[in-house]
């Protein structure tokens, strides 16, 4: 019998600064959305293990999207007309969120981003607080300088290779190989400047030093970084979440791509949060989380079948 | 392994040796380093090592550099300190890649000259570095 990932792929239309994307997304699992931003040029693919995940799926309608121009999901038809290079911006980043959200009618969603993913956690919690009941920044601070930069992208030097390999040491060597290496691919395969305008977010237009403060602490806000990050370092993070009310941190032994560089560690550290976001949200709990009654989410890997799903041998 | 132990802290001209067979062994930089071909400085340091590479294989090292050797493409340069932490089996936390090293949030590293074709190698150049674990 063939193996299949429980995952499913779609494709959405979302409106967003008065253009329409088609939008690439995964999921699978059932009870609260738990939106999940992939990092900097890449896809949605870096959450392939915790969509396939039955523990989370028990309770969380896991949902990975691709932005516009990144893996499956195609730039506005007029992208060869731009007069300036690709840039990403906080406000379509946050808009462009907001509006996937709405697209899939989703009511309060969870959020879990990495990387440039965690660090608009903090614009989303500036300014669309609203709109989410928690938020997971993995690898997020306030400030990243440093990333918007030519070597990036330009016509003499290989794209796919330089940007793969200028994050490789993002990881923890302790991670293993196989899954270090399927990140460098994603890396690998963005599109033409794509890093490098992502990065113009990460590390340009998105300096939230003085606003972290200002955040209301409506949101619970979870930080996770891994000690190996040198774009956010466990100490960039701490002097974050220092600043914003109704935070956590958390600081374990990985690195800058938690989610796929080393996902069975990745479990062990997200596994608290999920259960602490579970109780403070109980009545919307997946049915295979009420069916299960207490989950046991120590149980790693991934499962062929969906958790929680009763079979009879007869 | 305590001979090496004792003198990598040297970084010395033999213990670039070490390194550079290491590099010449390997099997998957000639893939990886096809196009890779250079003249870089190591500087560990005061020491400059002028380190000659063609097709992915270091062919030259030499101690020191000599106007007869008409400067070099890039250079990367670091204290002893942040070499060894670079090159322990399992490296600790912002010494584990040249990039970390050299980024402007740590700055453990200086990559000077013509930056563009360490950027262009830069694939097979971590690997070259990596190999600094296994002397």
């Amino acid at each position: 019998m063939n193996t299949h990932d429980p995952i499913v792929g779609r494709y959405v239309y979302v409106q967003c600064e008065g253009k329409t994307y088609r939008t690439y997304y995964e999921e699978h699992g059932e009870g609260i959305p738990l939106v999940c931003l992939h990092t900097a040029g890449t896809d949605g693919r870096q959450y392939r293990h915790q969509l396939c995940d039955p523990d989370i799926a028990q309770n969380f309608r896991v949902i990975a999207f691709d932005l516009p121009w990144h893996g499956k999901s195609i730039p506005p038809s007029d992208f060869y007309l731009m007069e300036d290079e690709y840039k990403l911006t906080t406000r379509f980043y946050c808009e462009f969120i907001v509006a996937f959200c709405r697209a899939l009618d989703l009511t309060k969603p969870v959020v879990m981003g990495q990387s440039m993913g965690g660090n608009v956690c903090l614009a989303l919690a500036l300014k669309y607080e609203n709109e989410f009941s928690a938020l997971i920044a993995l690898e997020a601070c306030d400030y990243s300088p440093g990333w918007w930069i030519d070597p990036l992208h330009h016509p003499h030097i290989h794209g796919g290779e330089v940007v793969a390999t200028s994050v490789f040491g993002l990881m923890s060597p302790e991670s293993p190989d196989e899954y270090r290496w399927e990140t460098w691919w994603y890396y690998a395969q963005g599109g033409p400047g794509i890093f490098k305008g992502d990065l113009y977010f990460y590390s340009v237009d998105s300096d939230f030093r003085d606003q972290c403060q200002k955040i209301s602490g409506k949101l619970p806000i979870f930080f996770l970084t891994g000690e190996y990050d040198f774009a956010c370092t466990p100490e960039m993070t701490e002097r974050t979440a220092e600043k914003v009310r109704n935070s956590e941190c958390i600081i374990f032994g990985g690195g800058h791509f938690p989610t796929s560089e080393d996902p069975a560690k990745f479990k062990e550290v997200i596994t608290p949060v999920l259960k602490k976001i579970l109780g403070l949200d109980p009545e919307r709990r997946g049915q295979g989380g009420a069916r299960a009654g207490v989950t046991d989410l120590r149980s790693g890997g991934r499962s062929e079948r969906p958790a929680g799903r009763r079979v009879i041998d007869l | 392994m305590s001979r090496s132990g004792s003198s990598r802290k040297s970084f010395d001209l033999e213990w670039i040796e070490r390194w550079a067979r290491c590099v010449n062994d390997d099997r998957i930089l000639p893939v990886i380093g096809r196009f890779f071909t250079s003249r870089f400085v190591l500087g560990v340091d005061e020491t400059e090592y002028l380190i000659e590479v063609r097709g992915g294989k270091i062919q030259r090292i030499a101690e020191g550099l000599t106007p007869n050797d008409l400067g070099y493409d890039f250079g990367l340069k670091a204290p002893s300190s942040a070499w060894m932490k670079f090159s322990q089996r399992i490296p600790p936390p912002m010494f584990n890649d040249i990039w970390a090293m050299a980024h402007p949030l740590h700055r453990q590293l200086i990559i000077e000259g013509n930056t563009l074709p360490f950027w262009q190698n830069l694939r097979a150049l971590t690997r070259m570095l990596s190999l600094m674990r296994q002397v």
